[in-house]
């Protein structure tokens, strides 16, 4: 069996009252790609931002490339994962500005080097290299999650975490980013997408609206 | 020059020019009557507490009793800020008691060591009034400073978390959140150091013509003054930030959501 980029188990969370996750399972082996799908609240998003360490789980535990999940240790952990919101926020400036401040942090300052793929990253994103002058603030959705894409993958990180990331682009630019991802072969994504295209992207599809067994990993192919 | 003294009756009949004000609020129906008039009371006893307090302290001039009226006045400042951020009293009073000290011991002392330098410069008459001055700018730049701070990381929660999933480290995502607090706090005093003498004669020069003292020795001491203002509420408003990160972030780097009063978290939204 390959290892496993995420092995999440009994994952339960409450949110102002609310039962968002309740004895969550999930593995994601290495370089596997697995989309999650399910009803709007059924917690795709928040488990994310649980996997980010951005909310405490009431129980459970996450384990990330081998390591729990705590507060000491998600400060290494996020720097081996990418994350890419549905509505990225981008700090005001160009966009090539954003790309300079997120290359600026201490953890990524040795990938800078990587700034040399933009050219080519934009042209299999379909976007124009003029969009490197462009304020932020003048962006489209789909151009925002595009850079953002752009971004994470420049990142160069062992996880990717993406929240309908192709939810506002047309079918072209929507199957060029799946093309892109397609080919990352040692990279292990965790999708929210609710499409067919995803579905048929990922290696497994986890219905997170449907009940989970008692079993630790579940897996439907 | 010898400085007119005002009698009490005289300015106890001074009261009355406050009709026109009630009046207006009340003409206007402008929903500030209550809040008017407990602003006069409390003005009025405040400052007449004071002014019998001060001449005691300065009849006195005892190193130890200046030094304990200017902590008092630290703690007045630090839970008046607070309050007006409403955030929560045990997560930032202890780390705001500090940056207020050092925001305002620094320009206090910058004043009163290198400026004044003569053996009265370290006396309750110099160091109470000076430190006032500095403390009460300091105390609107926190409020200001705090209150943007902590609730643009509220307003802007989803961009803070993309930072940190960026690999940013706390002081890193933190960064743009501290540069927009500090610009919001620090416009006032800037705009009033560039417009002072023409707007408004400022307090201070007021003050030492009013003794009698001569405008040149006036406008030494405004000068020096807003010099203090400003590096003084740059301190604090800077160290109150970094100071309150500590007790007001989890081990991950997440905003705690008690941070706030109950007020405030009422009305914000849980993204």
């Amino acid at each position: 069996m390959n290892k496993l980029a995420l092995e999440i188990e009994h994952l339960s969370l409450n949110l102002e009252g609310q039962q968002i996750l309740a004895g969550f399972n999930l593995c994601l082996p290495q370089g596997d790609k697995i989309t999650l799908t399910g009803r709007s609240g059924c917690g795709k998003s928040t488990l994310l931002r649980c996997i980010l360490g951005f909310i405490p789980p009431d129980t459970g535990s996450v384990k990330i490339l081998g390591q729990q999940l705590t507060g000491q240790s998600v400060w290494e952990l996020r720097t081996r994962m990418a994350y890419v919101a549905q509505e990225p926020e981008l700090s005001s400036g160009t966009v090539q500005a954003n790309l300079a401040e997120v290359f600026a942090f201490h953890n990524n300052r040795h990938l800078r080097k990587n700034l040399d793929r933009v050219p080519q990253l934009l042209e299999h994103l379909l976007l124009p290299h003029t969009i490197l002058q462009k304020e932020t603030s003048a962006l489209s959705g789909g151009e925002k999650q595009r850079i953002a894409i752009m971004v994470a993958l420049l990142l160069e990180r062992e996880i990717l975490l993406l929240d309908e990331v192709t939810s506002a682009l047309d079918q072209r630019a929507k199957d060029a980013v799946l093309a892109i991802l397609s080919r990352l072969e040692h990279i292990s994504i965790l999708a929210i997408g609710h499409e067919q295209d995803w579905s048929a992207f990922a290696d497994h599809v986890v219905d997170m609206s449907e009940p989970q067994g008692d079993t630790t990993c579940t897996l439907s192919t | 020059m010898h400085i007119i003294d005002i009698d009490f009756f005289h300015l106890a009949s001074g009261y009355l020019l406050l009709l026109l004000p009630l009046g207006i609020i009340l003409w206007l129906k402008v929903p500030l009557l209550n809040q008017t008039l407990i602003a006069i009371l409390r003005m009025s006893v405040q400052l007449v507490f004071v002014g019998f307090y001060l001449q005691f302290i300065f009849d006195l001039n005892n190193h130890w009793l200046t030094s304990a009226w200017i902590i008092v006045m630290i703690l007045v400042a630090d839970f008046s800020i607070v309050r007006g951020c409403q955030l929560r009293l045990r997560k930032v009073a202890t780390p705001l008691f500090l940056a207020l000290a050092v925001g305002t011991a620094i320009p206090l002392l910058y004043f009163v060591v290198f400026l004044l330098r003569g053996e009265n410069a370290l006396s309750a008459q110099y160091l109470i009034p000076l430190s006032g001055l500095i403390l009460g700018n300091c105390l609107r730049a926190d409020i200001i400073g705090l209150r943007t701070f902590y609730s643009d990381l509220k307003k802007y929660e989803k961009r803070f978390e993309s930072t940190l999933a960026q690999g940013a480290n706390l002081q890193e995502a933190l960064r743009p959140f501290i540069r927009d607090a500090c610009e919001a706090a620090l416009t006032p005093t800037i705009a009033a150091t560039a417009t002072i003498g023409l707007v408004a004669l400022p307090g201070v020069m007021t003050g030492v013509i009013l003794g009698g003292g001569d405008p040149m020795v006036a406008i030494k001491y405004q000068i020096a003054i807003m010099i203090a203002i400003l590096t003084g509420t740059a301190i604090t408003v800077v160290l109150a930030m970094h100071l309150t990160v500590r007790k007001n972030f989890s081990a991950g780097g997440v905003l705690h959501k008690d941070t706030f009063t109950a007020a405030k978290t009422g009305k914000s939204a849980t993204r």
